[in-house]
């Protein structure tokens, strides 16, 4: 939950030029739901309530959060962090690769 | 009912460690750690690190008593993997270097060594060093389970430096060498992570409903940034 004031600084920064998509481990949607009505999360938030046994958090073999991956436009990894601190950096190394 | 009451009188006994059995010695070793990390933390915290006169110099000293004190049990593999993490954090590395020199490859604190050793490799910016060593502590390791955490760090620190394909011939030795356990489980997570989520490459494909309806599909994306974080509210 840390990170959620500078994913919305960011989401507002560069609304146009950037895609955050939110992957919930959490059990309860309902909470989740809330929690994101609240903290006026306006990005995708993807979630099925199995914590790190979904799909998703298996498939990029997540086992704790936050865990953050910055993508270039080729759709590659650029970088893999355990934290937002250094994200907006990563974030603006992305949005200067080619287009 | 009577011999856990006699059971919890042992137990509770001061100084009786040693005949009460390995949870008490592992107890004791325990707490041993504690008093000596907290002592050492408020050293460094005030003082330059590597100095002779650092306590952890006295904690060594004692917690390697416990090797004779506790042979061959858990406790001693506890106290001499404490003593040796101790001298690390104290900077003192040609201690730790002897200390570690010192332990025969059949002690059971071989399974706890490499991640010191990995550590001491990352505080020293010295990944090569952990490399040799990992690598001839698993050459020489007496039982799969040694061998497989020696190689298993030895691959980790292989990833670290940007070697993948030594990390992943490095990981399926750790594997070959204890099927079946923990380190294997653990060698072969790292494994997946070396194919499908290594820096440059295209992540595992992502097609979901969102909570609000909109549908994603990563593939989609492309020609944006995209931030994707894992994350709970609790």
């Amino acid at each position: 939950m840390e990170e959620v004031p500078l994913l919305k600084a960011l989401h507002e920064k560069y609304r146009n030029d950037l895609v955050i998509l939110g992957i919930s481990v959490d059990v309860s949607l309902e909470r989740l739901d809330r929690v994101v009505k609240e903290q006026k999360m306006t990005w995708p938030i993807l979630a099925d309530g199995k914590e790190f046994d979904g799909p998703i958090p298996t498939a990029y073999h997540i086992q704790g959060t936050p865990e953050l991956f910055v993508l270039d436009r080729e759709g590659r990894i650029l970088a893999r962090l355990g934290s937002a601190k250094t994200l907006e950096a990563r974030v603006k190394d992305a949005l200067a690769g080619p287009r | 009912m009577l011999l856990a009451t006699l059971a919890a009188i042992c137990l509770a006994a001061p100084g009786a460690a040693g005949q009460a059995g390995p949870d008490a010695a592992v107890a004791e070793v325990r707490q041993t750690l504690d008093t000596a990390r907290k002592e050492v933390d408020v050293y460094n915290a005030r003082n330059r690190a590597g100095t002779p006169d650092h306590p952890a110099i006295k904690w060594d000293a004692a917690l390697w008593a416990y090797r004779d004190r506790f042979p061959r049990t858990q406790a001693s593999a506890m106290a001499t993997a404490g003593a040796v993490r101790l001298l690390i954090l104290a900077e003192l590395w040609d201690r730790a270097h002897a200390r570690i020199e010192s332990v025969g490859f059949d002690d059971a604190a071989w399974e706890r060594l490499p991640a010191l050793i990995y550590e001491e490799g990352i505080a020293r910016k010295d990944l090569p060093y952990a490399i040799d060593r990992l690598t001839r502590a698993a050459a020489s390791a007496k039982t799969p389970a040694n061998k497989a955490v020696a190689l298993l760090v030895a691959g980790r620190a292989y990833r670290r430096q940007g070697d993948l394909p030594a990390a992943t011939r490095t990981l399926e030795a750790a594997k070959a060498a204890a099927p079946g356990s923990p380190y294997a489980e653990e060698a072969d997570g790292i494994i997946y992570e070396i194919d499908h989520l290594s820096i440059g490459m295209v992540p595992p494909p992502i097609v979901a409903t969102a909570r609000d309806g909109r549908t994603i599909d990563l593939a989609r994306l492309r020609g944006t940034p995209v931030v994707l974080v894992f994350w709970g509210t609790t």
